[in-house]
């Protein structure tokens, strides 16, 4: 019988199996960050014990840096004891590390495939959910917590239940793709499959509908297969995969020997089989807009906010959470979306602060200004991505239109550093966590595709961006 | 292990309300305590005590990666969390270091089970019974290697056979 890719990759990596039972697995790359690693390293030195492969394990600092002028001290002390703690931590185990000055510093997942570190068919892992990102170039990308972080840190492996394969096609073509994007394609798998949809397994994603996909739209499906609940999120690689990662800093020497093994083996196989199935028909979706407080309450822009009963279908826990999240969003059943006036605009995070991104936000931007009462920020998801969006004069367009420019930096996709919400403040987002108090206490996320929230921010409420000129 | 329920009547617990990402920079396990629950529930640390077990429904613990979850329930006196489901990276985490006992239950015990009763669960036999209603419910029994891991008190005093 044939195999899945994510079997293939599973079965190359294997060092102990036994059935019913965790397998001890082999990593290839290990991403680390100042947030999730101290600790970690705590224990390392506790038990004297070295970093096993300080070859494969890559540094950078991306959750609690102000993502303001660089040479200004952080203020935050507790921040500055995390960041000197990584500095530290790297020196004495000889770990490389791009820190708050290198020019290859960013967000973690958007660092790791534009350095080449990020290779198909690899294992690959960090202390951080949004892991799976990396399965966009066909690697088995993984989150774990810092328990794990150490065990690879002193031994190259973590032990791991066996995900089961889960096969998602996209089927169609979208009428109006600088509109319709790859963030409104996976709000959608979510919205129908719910945030424990993929909960125990690992989501390929397939069909014309991802072929068609640019490698940096690809990165944010994958990542937000960590919000259906799937440990990891794949895509088969193909030429598109093999041109993005040719020529970069860690791009193997023999890789193009590489890419011809990986043509021939890196993709399921026609018999392989998936133990769980969804479709979805991408022909006529619209943007999609979250309302609730988790990614599966998302819904059309041309809809308006469901009544609980509705959404729950039956489901009186369902039913519950949604009137508890319209409580915290304040949101009436009813109500259009595009009524929905909001106060901040978030563009960035490793879902949607790639060059791409910027780029399409860019097109909605140019020539406008914010509405009076919004306050908006751009914050490129890597310094090597802020750099190349300045060569294309894409900073300017935006700080023309009264939007921030921000250094490199996770920003307000979580509330950790300088950047965050005031209670009550709705903001339109392009990061992935609508939960409660993510982007600050009281805080208020809508998530959306970087050209919804650029034309909300535009407009000051949301606003079905098919109506405006991208081209 | 006996413990006093507090019932979350509720799917999809995320780790952003069981511990807001602003403490994620707390490494006083102690003080991260005081913090557990604050996005959902901010009577939490006044109302646990040590040796209380939290009920709730599906897809416990979405979200983020990060491990403060289930230490900042672990130091504030939780033993054990009972759910419908769990998000994966939660249950490694909380198993892997030895913090709180995660228990897959059915709608059976879900339902049946109060906030405040007292229950008594008991892994070798796969059973928690509430001593205040004199029910017994089935658990879903932890895999062999997570059974050991758990056994051996965390990851990191597992030693694997040899065999």
């Amino acid at each position: 019988m044939g195999k899945t890719l994510f079997e293939k990759i599973w079965e190359s990596h294997v060092v102990v199996e036994k059935p019913n039972n965790p397998s001890l697995i082999y990593i290839d790359r290990h991403l680390i960050h100042e947030v999730t690693s101290p600790q970690a390293f705590d224990g390392l030195r506790m038990n004297n014990r070295k970093v096993r492969r300080p070859d494969l394990t890559i540094a950078t600092m991306d959750h609690n840096v102000p993502t303001n002028d660089r040479s200004l001290p952080i203020l935050d002390q507790t921040s500055a004891i995390q960041i000197q703690t990584l500095e530290k931590n790297c020196k004495d185990f000889g770990i490389t590390l791009f820190d708050i000055n290198s020019p290859n510093q960013g967000i973690v997942h958007v660092i790791g495939p534009q350095l080449g570190i990020t290779l198909p068919g690899s294992t690959i892992v960090c202390g951080d959910s949004h892991t799976s990102t990396h399965g966009a170039f066909g690697a088995l990308a993984l989150g774990i917590g810092t328990s794990d972080v150490e065990h690879v840190l002193a031994s190259q492996t973590i032990w791991l239940e066996k995900p089961k394969p889960f096969e998602i096609k996209i089927k169609g073509k979208r009428k109006n793709p600088h509109a319709v994007t790859a963030k409104d394609i996976v709000l959608s798998i979510i919205k129908n499959i719910g945030t424990g949809g993929g909960t125990g397994t690992v989501i390929e994603y397939r069909g014309e509908g991802i072929e068609d996909l640019s490698m940096e739209q690809r990165m944010t499906i994958c990542n937000m297969s960590i919000e259906a609940g799937a440990r990891a999120g794949l895509i088969a690689p193909d030429e598109k995969t093999f041109d993005y990662l040719r020529g970069r800093k860690y791009t193997p020497k023999n890789y193009e020997s590489l890419v011809e093994e990986w043509r021939e083996y890196l993709k399921t196989d026609n018999d392989a089989t998936f133990e769980k199935q969804f479709t979805l028909h991408i022909d006529d979706i619209a943007p999609q807009v979250s309302w609730g407080t988790n990614p599966g309450m998302t819904c059309d822009v041309t809809e308006s906010v469901p009544f609980p009963d509705e959404f729950a279908h039956g489901d009186p826990n369902q039913e519950k959470g949604a009137e508890k999240a319209l409580n915290y969003m304040n949101l009436k059943p009813g109500t259009p979306i595009e009524d929905i006036k909001i106060d901040r605009v978030f563009i960035g995070s490793c879902t949607n602060a790639r060059l791409e991104d910027l780029i399409e936000a860019s097109k909605v931007v140019r020539g406008q200004k914010i509405s009076p009462s919004v306050r908006a920020m751009v914050v490129p998801g890597s310094q090597m991505v802020k750099k190349q969006a300045e060569e294309m004069g894409l900073d300017k367009i935006f700080i023309d239109a009264n939007f921030e420019w921000r250094e490199a930096g996770c920003s307000m996709c979580l509330g950790m550093n300088p950047d965050i919400l005031s209670p009550g403040e709705r903001c339109a987002s392009t990061s992935n966590r609508n939960f409660e108090g993510r982007q600050g206490t009281g805080g208020r996320t809508h998530l959306v595709s970087p050209v919804m929230a650029a034309a909300a921010a535009i407009k000051g409420h949301f606003v079905d961006v098919r109506k405006m000129d991208l081209n | 292990m006996k413990g006093n329920i507090i019932k979350y009547a509720q799917d999809n617990i995320d780790t952003d309300v069981i511990i807001p990402g602003q403490y994620l920079k707390v490494h006083d396990y102690a003080e991260l305590a005081t913090h557990a629950m604050e996005g959902l529930d901010p009577n939490f640390h006044s109302k646990v005590k040590n040796g209380d077990f939290i009920l709730s429904g599906k897809n416990f613990g979405c979200g983020s990666s990060r491990e403060h979850a289930p230490i900042a329930l672990s130091h504030s006196g939780i033993k054990a969390v009972l759910a419908l489901s769990f998000a994966r990276i939660f249950y490694r985490n909380a198993v892997d270091g030895a913090f709180l006992l995660p228990i897959e239950i059915e709608h059976d015990a879900y339902d049946g089970i109060s906030e405040g009763d007292e229950v008594d669960i008991d892994i070798s036999a796969n059973e928690i019974k509430n001593l205040t209603k004199n029910q017994t419910y089935k658990m879903k029994p932890f895999s062999e290697i997570i059974g050991k891991i758990i056994a051996a008190g965390g990851l990191f005093k597992y030693k694997p056979d040899q065999d």
